[in-house]
């Protein structure tokens, strides 16, 4: 393997500091420019910010996988009865934890209302 | 015999000195803790905006921090054989230096998306997904902001001149450990901790 030639491969280095400048720049001014889209239809289903905070972190924030498997169209399929669902997310299986002590009954049911309705539309 | 006493120009280069490292000292403090204040006052969005080949964000985050850190590591190590601390290989190749930037500004690099989205949709925090007080995320959220004032001092001890010479391979070893702890208060943790083990692409 022959060494890069010095001036050429410092010529390329110096280029590639300028192009990460540039990007890092664009990030910090991201930062401050990039607000999310106001919500303008219906309000949020109470189950869908419980879900980002606990869920999307392994299932996706759409629903669709990642570390713990797809849910968005899916559960509907796999836990016909919701009492069953509730019963995976109070006590875990598997891989997944238990959100008994997290959550309460009442946040438990509204997000696995949401998983079943509204996730990944 | 009476010692000689330092001329005029010895100390005005002495106070020179000590201008310009309290000056780069303060520039990368500016800049931990602007991050600090625009984390902790900024509406964390809680959105994940991209995820590029990924199937999802968490995911681009772990692998590319992982690379940072795997390039920091090399950086290291050129740094090293530059310095002299390492004899390996004997006589040092021109590109050696230049191979040690490369590998910086790419590291740097990879951590750029991967601090937007701890920034802009997470922010500053100390508390874990479950809502509890978390020491790994407390020191994840103080030393992300510490990188990135530790990396601006960096560049410019790297621009500046006549500073001392232990500066910079003393600020660079502050930035390659933030870049360690960060990577095991974020990667590692979600690669050894989390049920489902090494995470996919």
């Amino acid at each position: 393997m022959s060494a890069p030639k010095g001036a050429g491969f410092t010529r390329f280095v110096n280029v590639v500091e300028i192009v990460v400048g540039i990007i890092a720049v664009a990030f910090v001014i991201a930062l401050f420019v990039n607000e999310p889209a106001e919500e303008s239809g219906a309000p949020k289903a109470p189950g869908a910010s419980i879900y980002a905070a606990n869920c999307a972190t392994c299932h996706g924030q759409g629903g669709q996988g990642g570390v713990g498997p797809t849910l968005a169209g899916q559960v509907v399929t796999e836990f016909p009865d919701p009492a069953d669902e509730i019963a995976v997310v109070r006590n875990g299986r598997g891989g997944m934890p238990s959100f008994g002590g997290d959550l309460t009954d009442q946040e438990i049911a509204q997000v696995v209302e949401y998983t079943r309705t509204d996730l990944g539309k | 015999m009476a010692a000689p006493t330092a001329p005029a120009s010895a100390t005005n280069t002495n106070d020179s000195v000590t201008v310009k490292m309290i000056g780069v000292l303060l520039w990368g403090a500016a800049v931990a803790v602007l991050l600090g204040v625009y984390a902790n006052e900024h509406t964390a969005t809680k959105e994940k905006p991209y995820t590029l080949f990924f199937t999802d964000t968490i995911q681009l985050k772990v692998w590319f921090a992982t690379a940072a850190v795997i390039l920091a590591v090399v950086q290291v190590l050129l740094a090293l054989r530059i310095y002299g601390k390492l004899r390996w290989p004997r006589t040092a190749p021109p590109w050696l230096g230049d191979a040690h930037r490369l590998t910086g500004v790419v590291a740097f690099a990879l951590t750029l998306p991967v601090a937007y989205h701890c920034l802009w949709s997470l922010g500053f925090q100390s508390v874990d997904m479950a809502g509890e007080a978390s020491t790994r995320v407390l020191i994840h959220s103080i030393t992300g902001c510490f990188f990135y004032g530790a990396f601006v001092t960096k560049v410019l001890c790297v621009r500046m001149r006549g500073l001392p010479g232990w500066m910079l391979p003393v600020i660079g070893g502050l930035v390659f450990s933030a870049l360690v702890v960060l990577f095991i208060t974020s990667s590692l943790w979600y690669i050894v901790d989390r049920p489902a083990g090494f995470p996919l692409f």
